[in-house]
Order: structure tokens, then sequence, then C-alpha cells
């Protein structure tokens, strides 16, 4: 891996590669350039799994046509699928080292930091979903008792928006997340269901299922479980799975080349 | 191209999550939460979100401001300090010390922050300090 990388920047294939590295005993994003060629040897996989693909966004937006090369595990590689789909990212300047760490035919558990999800606890089961759950055991509960569940999860939310920010495949310009007449601003919770619905619908055939929204959750709303549900739905209705090919998404409008523009970096 | 990722610690208040500095050709564009760090694990407040955005915000003082004749002009430091100090002894001299109090912040040191205790009660004479981020 680390020699293959090391050839690329060499030779010029990529201008640089998104990787990790051990810092102070943390696996940590880096950014491996050709000036710096010995740090290659420092580059691992690490545990932790940052959205490396939207820093290779942020990258780009600063300087279009740059050359960028990254670890990709699979969850990596589905969101950067749907960032080609989506035109924030062009699929000749991305070159991937491709890891399989999702569960697979060849092997149990994940290899990332979602390796385990946290077991839910009691009273959490009792009154509130287990995020460990699949969406048809939510299915067999009636209607009502299921809307009571989601909104006591909805109500803990502290609108951190840490679930849209950590999220690889949003990149809205204008978020409506932040639509004042949609979702007034200033109260705690914000307004249940609607802010999570809201989120939960712009999802649909965009979430590549990487879980890092509901494990970047301060109150552990299992995010996850919900999305998972409007792409079963998406499925479905269309036949399309989100992440797994680049072709066009049923949510373009037909025959259309997006031409979606980047997000533009908020610094000053 | 220059990107580089620097870990650091929230300033925002007393409990300390630990956060990634997402930094591009050195402008900081973008925190994130350190997914490995204790105290956090991978999970932010909003305020840490958007920890970045004080760095480069246009409404950043760049420059001491003294109020003259009710409007901030820009001066240097050394002029700021001169000035402050006088007015600190005036008020001193015809109000006493308690009339004076210290604000300290959570965006500086805590080796500042003792300055800022130590300068309230040793220099101005009160016990009048407080803190942002005493929660």
């Amino acid at each position: 891996m680390n020699d293959r990388v090391k050839r690329w920047l060499k030779d010029g294939t990529i201008d640089i590669f998104l990787g990790y590295k051990m810092v102070e005993g943390h696996p940590l994003p880096h950014c491996f350039t050709p000036k710096r060629l010995e740090e290659v040897d420092d580059l691992i996989v690490g545990q932790a799994r940052y959205s490396l693909e939207k820093m290779a966004t942020h990258i780009s937006v600063e300087k279009p046509g740059i050359k960028i090369g990254m670890l990709a595990r699979d969850c990596n590689q589905r969101a950067l699928n749907v960032l080609y789909i989506w035109n924030q990212l062009e699929p000749e300047n991305i070159r991937t080292i491709n890891i399989n760490c999702c569960p697979s035919n060849l092997k149990e558990h994940g290899d990332c930091s979602y390796l385990e999800p946290e077991t839910s606890g009691q009273y959490k089961k009792q009154v509130g979903l287990d995020n460990t759950a699949d969406t048809k055991t939510l299915e067999s509960m009636d209607s009502k008792e299921r809307l009571a569940r989601w909104m006591y999860e909805f109500q803990k939310c502290i609108k951190c928006y840490g679930c849209r920010n950590i999220c690889p495949v949003c990149f809205c310009k204008e978020c409506s997340l932040e639509h004042e007449e949609l979702i007034g601003t200033g109260v705690l919770p914000p307004e249940v269901p609607i802010f999570h619905l809201v989120r939960a619908v712009h999802m649909a055939g965009r979430c590549i299922d990487c879980g890092l929204c509901e494990d970047a959750c301060p109150a552990d709303i299992p995010l996850r479980l919900l999305y998972q549900k409007v792409n079963e739905i998406v499925v479905d209705v269309f036949g399309y799975e989100t992440g797994t090919n680049t072709g066009q998404a049923p949510f373009s409008i037909l025959g259309d080349k997006v031409t979606l523009e980047p997000k533009p970096l908020s610094a000053g | 191209m220059e990107c580089r990722f620097v870990p650091s610690v929230c300033s925002y208040c007393g409990t300390g999550c630990g956060i990634l500095f997402e930094v591009i050709n050195d402008k900081v564009v973008g925190t994130l939460p350190m997914k490995t760090h204790p105290v956090n694990e991978g999970k932010l407040c909003i305020k840490g979100w958007n920890l970045h955005e004080h760095i480069n915000s246009f409404m950043r003082l760049k420059d001491p401001l003294v109020k003259t004749f009710g409007r901030f002009i820009k001066t240097d430091w050394d002029e700021a300090i001169q000035i402050t100090a006088d007015r600190f002894r005036e008020i001193i001299e015809e109000y006493g010390p308690d009339s004076i109090g210290v604000l300290v912040s959570a965006k500086i040191t805590n080796e500042e922050n003792y300055l800022g205790q130590k300068f309230a009660r040793a220099v101005i004479g009160t016990n009048n300090v407080d803190h942002c981020a005493r929660l």
C-alpha cells in the first residue's frame, strides 16, 4: 500500500494522498504530499473513520482539478459514487486504494470504529429505540407505539447539526435545516419531528449507510435506522441502490447532466 | 496545495472536547470532532462544530480600539494600555478598587487566566474576578 502511494506521488498520478497517520496516539487523517515523501512510511489504515471524501471535496473547491488519492473503505467508496453523480467530485481526479472494511462474505465484522455499535441501555430499549434494531423489528410494532418511540428519540436532539456536518453526501449550498420558515430558530429541542424528517427525506437516494451521523450524534438518536428505512423505499420504488454505482440517480432530472455546484467553503 | 489536520481542544467550555481543525492553504475551513478522543468520542455540540468561524470572522477585532467622543478609534497597544492604566488609576482613586471587575475568558490559556486574576488581586486590589466558562 505504502509503496503504491509513494509511486503515485512520485510519478504525478496524484498530487496529494489522503490517508491516516498516528499523531500523539490518535489515528488522524493526514494529507501526504510529494514534498514529504518519507511520511508515507507512516501511512496507516487506522480504526477511526473520517469522511476523507468530504475533505477531498473541500480541497477540490479550493483548487479545482487537483488529483487526489485516498484510502477508501467500502463506505468511502459508496460516498464517492454519490459525489460523482452529484457533480461534487470528478471521477478522473480521484484515485483510490480500496480497503474491505464492512462485514462481507469473507469476514463477519467491520474494521472501523463503528465495528460494534454501542449497546443501548434498558431505559432506551423500553421507551425509545435500540440503535442496533432493524427496520423489520420496527415495523412489527403498531404505528402509535412506533411514533411514541421515535418522538422520544427525536426530543433528545440538541440541534448540533453534527449529523449534517459530518455527512459525506451533505453538500447543498443552502440547507433546509437552516431555513427559518421550515425550522424555527432558538428553541430546543428543534421542531420535532420536522427537523429529523426533513433530513430523512433529503437522504433518499443520497444516504450511503455509513453510520457517521449516528456515530457523531451526542443524543444517540438511531439516525442510521431512520435513513435505512428511507432508502428501503427508494429501492422498492426505483430499484436504485444508493452508492453502488455511478449511474444516473432517479432523483436527477431525466437525461440531464447534473450541474450542481460544489458547496463553497464558508471561511471568509 | 497545503492541507493539514490539526488536533486541538475546544475552547468554549470546561469539558475539553477533542477537535480536529481542517486547514487548507493555511486557512482554517472546518472543525471536526476527534473520533478517538476520550472526552467526546467523536461528538460535538453546535458551538464546537463552528469553532473555526470566529477565527475567520470579519467581526474579529485585530487592533485595540479606544472610545473617543463616543466613537471607537484604532490605536496601537502602547497608547491603549497607557490610556487604560490612567483611567484605572483615576477610577480607583475616586471610587475604590472594588469598583473594578476583571472578566477573563475561556479563549485564553490557563496561564493567561492566572495572570488575569493576579492582575485583579495584586495590581487593582479587588476580588471581583469571573470567567465566562464557569458552568
